[in-house]
């Protein structure tokens, strides 16, 4: 029961100068899952990572690996190995070295290196780069032969902090796909970070959304994307109209003035919500069909799309269409019970998910290009 | 074009430097060049130098006591510089300072008070008696001579090592021991190797003016062990034989070269220029 879980955090809380990093982490990792931890700048992403490798004691709190608490182990003694945000490849060895670094220290034999190295190369594509310099690959290369020089070991468990951050996009998902076949034809747990959450949501098998050093949700991609436990989730995933609702009894809500049917039950008669509604959820319908009224204020071209910004009674939604609409167009909304995602208020409630501000965010952007040429 | 001017602007702006470096660094080399091939009378002549063979054993044991002096200094210096990079930021500037202290003292005094410490009735010699070891040899020994080597150039190995470490980047610490490596393995393979260029320029550092000096061999050997600095301060200061002291300047100066390439092959990292 316990060796279910390859790498276990309890109650892990981290703090520095007397401010919490981390707070009451707890997270349970399987052999052979890919875990993404996923979240802002400064969330403690990293400083989670630090935890597991062995680079961060825990003010409160127990590690475990395969169900063994392995607080005070020293990280050269853990088995798992970190690719760097930064790389942190060795300047004074060559490829051939950086990648057999792991190999050397365990004393392998010579000729024993020399083919698992050599069978690193070919898996990461960069055979015949083995006496290059380190600092005169490309950021693509360097990113591989960090990879290469953490697999070569076999860990159980990787950790990836950020490890695509520096490429550029094309790129990028190359690597993308690239890990998630490491990933799956070596068997090994991959705890990846990200503030990417495209990135997250197509590579991994468990998302964990942290903020301000608290988990905020755990789930599947598709439970993080349709099921958002909060606002910030909901917000955070992808764009969102947050609205401040009631939960008149099961499946009935009411929100902008008017009652909807939804899919969503075991809230108490009349609590106040907070409702979730994603731009590509919203129709637009002529009139005598609509559930809601309102009047275009803003409109973007992002190729398969527009994205426009619709006034409702004081409140900006955005929506997503084909259709082509004008500023200052009244318009018709139409919304599917499923397409409403209902959540209990946190924190968090009223603070995202209103896109009045949208229109001057696009206008400063463009005022500050502008002063750039 | 603009091209052209930018590179005219640098010539410019490095012409004090070229005129600075050729008054005083050429034009004294061509000077002892030219004393050292020819005679008191100015006629070309390859005497003084192939008179110096009576001068071999002087140049050996002064590459020996300038060697056996770095490698003490350096046996001290790596792990002092080792330690201070691994304190807190305050306490590594502290120790700089300290390092440094000494080096705001005159050169002569600081060897001076050597000689008070050493002496027969030395600060030394004084507690070894009260606790019943009689007067022991100190000052006037090639220890004494290597131990002030030691004691001034010490300064000049601990700093560029530390230099170096503490601009080590700490991820690729870290790096070593997620791979593996215990705080030994990971001296040897991450922090030595990057740490070879500031040992080159330690070394050099210490290695040069011992091999060179005069008056450290005089006050603390002395004169019983005669460096081939002395030799060449001598014929400057009392034989009048400036050819003489060319020619022996000269060849110093060509094993100094010597042994500044032998070591330098050691370092194939490209930072190894540092020395040049
Ligand atoms: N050694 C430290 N001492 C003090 N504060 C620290 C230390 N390391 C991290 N922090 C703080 O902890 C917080 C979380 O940092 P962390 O590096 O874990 O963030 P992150 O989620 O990885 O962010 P990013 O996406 O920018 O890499 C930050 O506010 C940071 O300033
Ligand atoms: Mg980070």
């Amino acid at each position: 029961m316990t060796n279910e879980n390859i790498v276990e955090l309890k109650n892990i809380t981290v703090t520095f100068d007397g401010e919490k990093i981390l707070d009451r982490i707890n997270l349970a990792i399987k052999d052979k899952e890919f875990v993404t931890l996923l979240g802002p700048s400064g969330c403690g992403k990293t400083t989670t990572l630090r935890v597991i490798a062995g680079f961060v004691s825990p003010t409160e709190g127990d590690i475990l690996f395969d169900g063994k608490a392995v607080n005070h182990l020293p990280p050269h003694k853990r088995q798992v190995n970190t690719i760097f945000q930064r790389y942190a490849l060795f300047p004074h060895l060559n490829v051939f070295e950086n990648i057999a670094f792991g190999l050397r220290v365990k004393k392998v034999p010579e000729a024993e290196i020399k083919k698992q190295v050599t069978d690193m190369l070919k898996l990461v594509n960069l055979s015949g780069y083995e006496k290059r310099n380190i600092a005169k690959l490309s950021g693509g290369q360097q990113q591989r032969v960090a990879i290469a020089r953490a697999i070569i070991n076999r860990p159980k468990v990787l950790l990836l902090d950020e490890p695509l951050a520096a490429l550029d996009l094309k790129l990028r998902k190359d690597m993308q796909v690239e890990l998630k076949n490491i990933q799956k034809s070596l068997g090994i747990t991959f705890i990846f970070v990200t503030h990417d959450q495209e990135e997250a949501l197509s590579m991994s098998d468990t998302v964990v959304v942290m903020n301000e050093g608290v988990i905020q949700q755990i789930g599947t991609p598709q439970d993080i994307y349709n099921e958002p436990k909060n606002a910030f989730v909901a917000d955070f995933i992808g764009e969102s109209n947050i609205l401040d609702g009631v939960m008149k009894e099961d499946f009935l809500t009411s929100f902008s003035g008017r009652e909807f049917t939804c899919l969503d039950s075991g809230f108490a008669r009349n609590e106040r919500v907070d409702i979730v509604v994603r731009p590509e959820d919203v129709d637009i319908v002529p009139e005598k069909d609509a559930m809601l009224l309102g009047e275009v204020t803003s409109v973007t071209f992002l190729g398969v799309h527009y994205e426009i910004i619709v006034d409702i009674g004081g409140f900006k939604w955005m929506i997503q269409t084909t259709d082509e609409q004008k500023v200052g167009d009244k318009v018709g909304l139409y919304i599917e019970p499923d397409a409403i995602h209902v959540m209990k208020k946190s924190k968090y409630s009223g603070m995202y998910g209103d896109y009045s501000t949208f229109s001057d965010e696009i206008e400063h952007l463009s005022d500050l290009e502008e002063d750039e040429n | 074009m603009n091209k052209k001017r930018t590179d005219f602007a640098q010539k410019l702006i490095s012409a004090p430097y070229i005129v600075w470096s050729a008054i005083f660094i050429i034009v004294p080399l061509l000077m002892v060049a030219y004393y050292a091939f020819t005679d008191k009378s100015g006629a070309f002549t390859l005497d003084n130098i192939s008179g110096l063979s009576r001068y071999a054993k002087t140049f050996g044991m002064s590459l020996l006591y300038a060697a056996e002096a770095t490698v003490i200094s350096l046996i001290i210096a790596y792990p002092l510089a080792y330690f201070m990079s691994n304190m807190k930021a305050g306490a590594q500037r502290m120790m700089s300072m300290l390092i440094m202290l000494p080096m705001w003292m005159n050169f002569l005094i600081r060897t001076y008070s050597w000689i008070t410490i050493l002496a027969k009735t030395g600060i030394i010699n004084t507690l070894l008696s009260k606790i019943g070891i009689g007067p022991v040899q100190l000052i006037n020994t090639p220890g004494a001579v290597v131990l002030g080597m030691v004691y001034n150039y010490l300064p000049y190995m601990v700093l560029p090592i530390y230099t170096v470490m503490v601009k080590i980047d700490k991820s690729l610490l870290e790096a070593a021991d997620d791979l593996g490596s215990s705080p030994i393995s990971r001296l040897r393979r991450v922090i030595f190797p990057m740490t070879v260029p500031g040992i080159i320029s330690g070394i050099t550092m210490v290695f040069v003016p011992s091999v060179s000096t005069f008056y450290i061999s005089q006050k603390l050997g002395g004169g019983k062990t005669m460096l081939i600095g002395d030799v060449i301060e001598m014929q400057f200061q009392s034989s009048y034989n400036y050819n003489l002291g060319a020619a022996i300047s000269l060849v110093l100066m060509v094993l100094i070269l010597i042994s500044l390439a032998v070591m330098n092959r050691f370092d194939d990292s490209e930072e190894g220029g540092i020395l040049i």
